[in-house]
């Protein structure tokens, strides 16, 4: 079947949807409508208005670093002039760009009704992405530092009763939601585990009463849970072990923080060409080829960046393909966020 | 005012539903109200891979980098619909409705009808913007009809859980995205005239289509279902199982103004509540 006509010319419709030996006549009908529009829409032309760039970034001063606990330190950041920054919910978190350009990600820890500050945590990972390292050894009060949010990525809603499940350094999006449900006078647990108790921040901010069980070491998922109140949604934030036997575990209404892009394990280094005589990018052992691509390709889609929504596949133009990731609609393409190259080179067509 | 912090960063979840078990009629001797609401299976899979390729070509132009995570988000989660309907619908052929006829129309209409049309330069730039405020304009009754489905009393009424369950989990996300497109929209262009334009032409043309693709569908049903009458409508619009005049009109008229903004439909809250405890969004890794 072949539909042509380009621009606003001839149309003509599918067949008769009851199969009549004709052309559809309603669809003809909204061909028509379709090409009106069309030619309407040329004449916005005229007038048409300028796209205004939006600069959401903040630029914020440390006023604080304090030691929370082993390895943890948290950032007091505010407005060099004192002004109200802008507001944020329980489970809200900042993008913060660090000194070396590095962005990441953490939790907003404070208090929501304090509009003047805002508090991070962050726990020193000597082998991680280097974030914290950096955090750690190279900011201190009064550095400025570009922040961009914020944003909720792990919404608390609902009037409980709640069972919060806190590892470690999760407790950072966990105690602000905790607040919340004690002054909302929701019922709620806290389990909040850890190492030992002196690698355990914030425990002077908890309510000291029986709602709140601190745990030393690694409990199963069952004794995570054992506290939950009759009909509780249980909010959770851990690493990852502890995410996967909650939610093995638990029946009931789960909230958690998804971690967008698993990190590339085992992964070689090779060199991609962006298009037939295009641009030639490293994409390094530990990086994605999208992570890659987004360097020379800024305006590039992609969404889950775990090889299952499909929307960056790309043609392949040359070169093996490793591929991974849910089928393709198309031979010969690959899944940028997941796939990489089987040599040292792949050539995109892009 | 609402609360501008009433708003949750987009990622799509990874869903598979088993449908092997769900019935044709899976709203139990509602043959009406299963169709009505099986043609979701029917339009969406194209309607939304549409969006995203409408959207993509509009991602360049993107002078916000939040609104561009949120497009990305939005983008996957359409995605995701997409399959997860095509899966019902490859079903409901393989129990004997082959939808194939009704799809090719709608294939013809979003890929060759409001395609790319091979327009160049300023032409194709205004293709575009239109495209966009069609989508905004579709995105305002997904985000109506998402509500609807997060509240209508399906359950009691008996409807077959993984049907459910797929309905409810795309509400929860087109209410949870319900902001993008008209955010995109009012970014990239913003005129109030396109706006109404999209809007006086979508509104009805959605509904007709919905319609016309109901009696299709139940004059195709293998099980021979009744002739479906108006009144079957209107009977099931009072019990709750299909959206009624009193919920699409007003939504007609709510878009209009030109203090319109998306974040007034719908309950973030509620849709938040669902995706915790949505059978597949709770799988989904």
């Amino acid at each position: 079947m072949v539909f042509s006509g380009a621009g606003s010319g001839d149309w003509s419709a599918p067949p008769d949807l009851y199969g009549r030996p004709r052309a559809d006549r309603a669809m003809l009908g909204v061909a028509r409508v379709v090409s009106g529009v069309l030619r309407l829409s040329r004449r916005g032309v005229r007038r048409q208005p300028v796209v205004r760039p939006v600069d959401r970034d903040l630029r914020l001063v440390v006023r604080a670093v304090t030691a929370e606990a082993d390895g943890v330190v948290s950032l007091r950041l505010a407005d060099p002039a004192g002004a109200a920054l802008p507001p944020w919910r329980p489970g809200g978190h900042l993008d913060v760009v660090l000194p070396s350009g590095r962005c990441r990600q953490y939790s907003l820890c404070g208090d929501p009704a304090d509009r003047l500050g805002y508090r991070i945590a962050v726990r020193l990972v000597p082998n991680g992405g280097g974030g914290s390292v950096e955090i750690h050894s190279s900011v201190g009060v009064g550095d400025v530092l570009t922040v961009r949010g914020p944003r909720t990525a792990f919404p608390f809603v609902g009037r409980g009763p709640y069972l919060f499940v806190a590892g470690g350094i999760g407790i950072t999006p966990i105690l602000p939601m905790v607040h919340a449900a004690e002054r909302a006078g929701a019922d709620w647990r806290l389990v909040y585990t850890g190492r030992t108790r002196a690698s355990m921040p914030f425990l002077d901010e908890l309510p000291g009463d029986e709602r709140v069980s601190i745990v030393e070491g690694m409990p199963t998922a069952a004794e995570l849970l054992a506290t939950a109140p009759e009909g509780a949604s249980v909010y959770l934030c851990g690493p990852p072990p502890m995410v996967a036997a909650v939610r093995g575990e638990w029946g009931g209404a789960l909230h958690f923080e998804r971690f967008s892009a698993a990190p590339v394990v085992n992964g070689k280094p090779f060199e991609m060409q962006v298009g037939v005589g295009g641009p030639v990018v490293p994409v390094a052992a530990d990086e994605t080829a999208l992570t890659a691509l987004l360097r020379v390709r800024p305006d590039a889609a992609y969404s889950c960046r775990q090889g299952f929504c499909g929307t960056c596949e790309v043609k392949v133009a040359a070169g093996a393909v490793d591929g991974r990731g849910r089928a393709l609609s198309e031979e010969d393409s690959m899944l940028v966020c997941v796939s990489r190259a089987v040599g040292d080179r792949l050539v995109l067509d892009v | 005012m609402p609360d501008p912090t009433d708003k949750v960063v987009l990622h799509a979840r990874d869903v598979r539903f088993d449908w092997s078990t769900v019935p044709a009629h899976w709203l139990p001797g509602e043959p009406v109200a299963s169709h009505a609401m099986n043609t979701l299976h029917l339009v969406l899979p194209e309607g939304e891979r549409w969006f995203v390729r409408v959207f993509k070509q509009a991602l360049p132009h993107i002078r916000d980098e939040e609104l561009r995570a949120d497009v990305l988000g939005f983008i996957g989660q359409e995605a995701m619909h997409a399959e997860a309907h095509q899966g019902a619908a490859d079903h409901l052929a393989a129990q004997g409705l082959d939808p194939a006829p009704f799809v090719a129309q709608i294939e013809w209409l979003f890929r060759s009808l409001l395609g790319d049309r091979d327009l160049t330069g300023p032409a194709e730039h205004q293709w575009l913007l239109e495209r966009l405020s069609v989508i905004a304009a579709i995105e305002h009754f997904t985000a109506v009809l998402g509500h609807w489905v997060l509240t209508a009393p399906l359950e009691s009424a008996g409807a077959d859980p993984t049907m459910l369950d797929l309905l409810r989990w795309h509400g929860a996300e087109e209410v949870e995205h319900r902001s993008v497109a008209f955010d995109l929209y009012m970014h990239l262009d913003g005129r109030q005239g396109r706006r109404l334009r999209a809007m006086v032409i979508v509104g009805p043309l959605l509904m007709w289509m919905l319609v016309r693709c109901t009696r299709w569908l139940l004059a195709h049903d293998p099980q021979r279902p009744e002739r479906p009458r108006w009144r079957d409508y209107r009977r099931l619009a009072r019990r709750g199982l299909l959206p009624g005049p009193r919920e699409l009109l007003p939504a007609f008229w709510r878009y209009l103004p030109r203090s319109y903004h998306p974040r007034d439909e719908g309950s973030t809250e509620l849709a938040v509540a669902y995706l915790a405890s949505s059978p597949a969004a709770k799988a989904a890794g």
